[in-house]
């Protein structure tokens, strides 16, 4: 997410061709994968409540309770930028409706 | 064969059905030696009568009653040309040249063959495991003869169009042959009236996500519903789901959640789904994030959270899919919630998420009205009262606060309109007072659960 994308385009014009062809063959096996959204068969038939993911949630590796969903709204420090923006906006509706 | 014969031997004298069912096993990377070997050791004739010497002369395996005997003999004998046939589609068979359709008639007659075990020949409850390898690679030889098939229609497209050409139904000609008898096994094991701790019902569970996943491929959920049906309380006394290995259960949970899902009934979706979540295994990362794939719409609608950070952090995918969206609904920015539909457009629609996604407009229209309110502040209080947030709040505010948000002209009618939906669904609360232009809002949560 964090990578600038000047960075990305750089290393991709230097690359070799043949890097360029394995990279491309990559792609293609990872959307040929993704095509394929049928459920897994485990390596394993069963398995102890220790492995999983319910018991790394709750413990998250250091003992905390992983946080796994968040609010929808926020409640940022930007509601005042939101009220002046929404002021100015009104003040155009209004002397358009003069007008 | 001998050493095959030994090894079904002392599987037997056991009752070990794992280890039995290993010894019908056809994977070649598992057991590249092993399959040869018994290929290259004989003749139809000499493995005939290897398997007659073995199953109806020697009398070192007590325990198999004459029908079992006869039941077994045939399934080895069929196993034994089934893995000729395995070779030669993998090309290890010199000059022989084979195909996986072949593969899958052969394969299909030892499944038949194990399935008549239990209806003809008193097979045992514990050789169940015989029947999930059956079936698991009865599926993948149907899938890659289709695949065999489409590949080498493909060539000859070009020259031979044919009017009655059905592509549809030829695509996946031999995996709908498959599901027939893949539900075999399924009717095989939930129709067993034995007593429960000899009953074949202990199968029902990885017959029924054998089918799931054949009818999800075939698009035909609507059979899937039927194998629900057929297991639904009351109809059937198989053992609670709990008792099943975590494999099984997940599984099951997962095409019960999807199922659901799609069928628009997100609180029941949300349920199996988190249940799926909760006991697959940690290190199942593909599993985990095709659970996540349809929970993550789920939480969106049921309970109006976001996935957090941390829960994506594993899943690349997901964040690349769901974080813009997330973003967009958080920020109450409906211009930038409408752009991220329209990318993610292609792939929301191929996981039929789509229309789930899309009703989370609401969720970000409910912030951006929400932040009108807030930004509202507060009436004069009276005697030292608490401070009461401003409830009256023209309609125009809110219509210049959707033009800003969404960047189009929009009339204060369609936002009346709106409006009127939220109040509906419950995600605002008040009335709209038409003739003065206003909306009246809750004096106490105006917007349940988000605090004010």
């Amino acid at each position: 997410m964090a990578v600038p994308s000047s960075d990305k385009a750089a290393t991709t014009s230097e690359a070799k061709p043949e890097q360029k062809d394995a990279q491309q063959q990559q792609k293609k096996s990872a959307a040929a994968l993704e095509e394929d959204d049928e459920f897994e068969d485990f390596p394993v038939e069963d398995w102890p409540a220790e492995e999983t993911e319910a018991a790394t949630t709750t413990t998250g590796g250091n003992g905390t309770t992983k946080h796994l969903w968040e609010e929808s709204w926020d409640d940022d420090d930007t509601s005042d930028d939101f009220s002046a923006q929404l002021r100015e906006e009104l003040k155009k509706v209004e002397a358009s409706k003069r007008r | 064969m001998d050493s095959l014969i030994k090894e079904f031997n002392a599987a037997y004298a056991a009752m070990k059905g794992d280890q039995l069912a290993e010894t019908i096993h056809p994977d070649i990377e598992r057991y590249s030696h092993k399959l040869r070997a018994i290929w290259d050791r004989g003749d139809l004739r000499s493995t005939t009568a290897d398997l007659n010497f073995l199953f109806y002369q020697d009398k070192s395996h007590a325990n198999l009653s004459k029908a079992e005997a006869t039941g077994w003999f045939e399934i080895y004998l069929t196993y034994w040309k089934a893995v000729g046939e395995i070779l030669a589609a993998e090309g290890l068979r010199g000059n022989v040249k084979g195909s996986w359709t072949q593969v899958y008639v052969k394969w299909k007659e030892l499944t038949l063959l194990i399935i008549r075990g239990y209806s003809h020949y008193e097979f045992e409850n514990w050789t169940i495991p015989c029947l999930y390898v059956a079936g698991k690679y009865l599926r993948l030889y149907a899938m890659r003869a289709d695949a065999e098939k489409s590949s080498s229609n493909d060539d000859t497209a070009m020259t031979g169009f044919q009017d009655d050409f059905d592509p549809e139904a030829e695509e996946n000609k031999q995996l709908e042959d498959c599901a027939r008898h893949l539900n075999r096994i399924f009717q095989i094991c939930l129709t067993d009236r034995a007593p429960l701790e000899e009953s074949r019902k202990w199968g029902v569970y990885y017959a029924i996500n054998l089918l799931f996943k054949t009818y999800f491929k075939l698009n035909s959920e609507p059979l899937s519903k039927n194998v629900l049906k057929a297991i639904s309380a009351g109809r059937s006394d198989i053992p609670l789901i709990d008792k099943f290995p975590k494999s099984q259960q997940v599984t099951f949970k997962y095409y019960e959640g999807v199922l659901s899902f799609l069928e628009e009934n997100y609180v029941e979706a949300e349920k199996h789904l988190t249940m799926a979540w909760l006991m697959c295994h940690r290190d199942a990362q593909r599993n985990l994030e095709l659970i996540l794939t349809y929970l993550i719409p789920c939480h969106l609608l049921t309970t109006h959270t976001l996935p957090s950070a941390q829960l994506l952090e594993p899943f690349p995918r997901l964040q690349k899919l769901f974080i813009p969206l997330a973003n967009a609904i958080k920020g109450a920015d409906l211009r930038a919630f409408d752009h991220a539909l329209r990318d993610g457009e292609d792939e929301f629609i191929k996981r039929r998420i789509y229309l789930t996604l899309e009703r989370g407009r609401d969720i970000a229209l409910r912030n951006l009205l929400r932040k009108v309110f807030v930004a509202g502040g507060f009436e004069e209080s009276k005697d030292g009262a608490p401070p009461v947030r401003r409830t009256r709040i023209p309609i125009a505010e809110f219509t210049a606060a959707i033009k800003i948000s969404s960047g189009e002209d929009i009339d204060a009618d369609e936002v009346e309109c709106l409006m009127a939906n939220m109040i509906y669904k419950n995600l605002m609360k008040g009335y709209i007072a038409h003739e003065r232009g206003f909306v009246v809002l809750s004096k106490n949560g105006a917007f349940p659960g988000t605090n004010v």
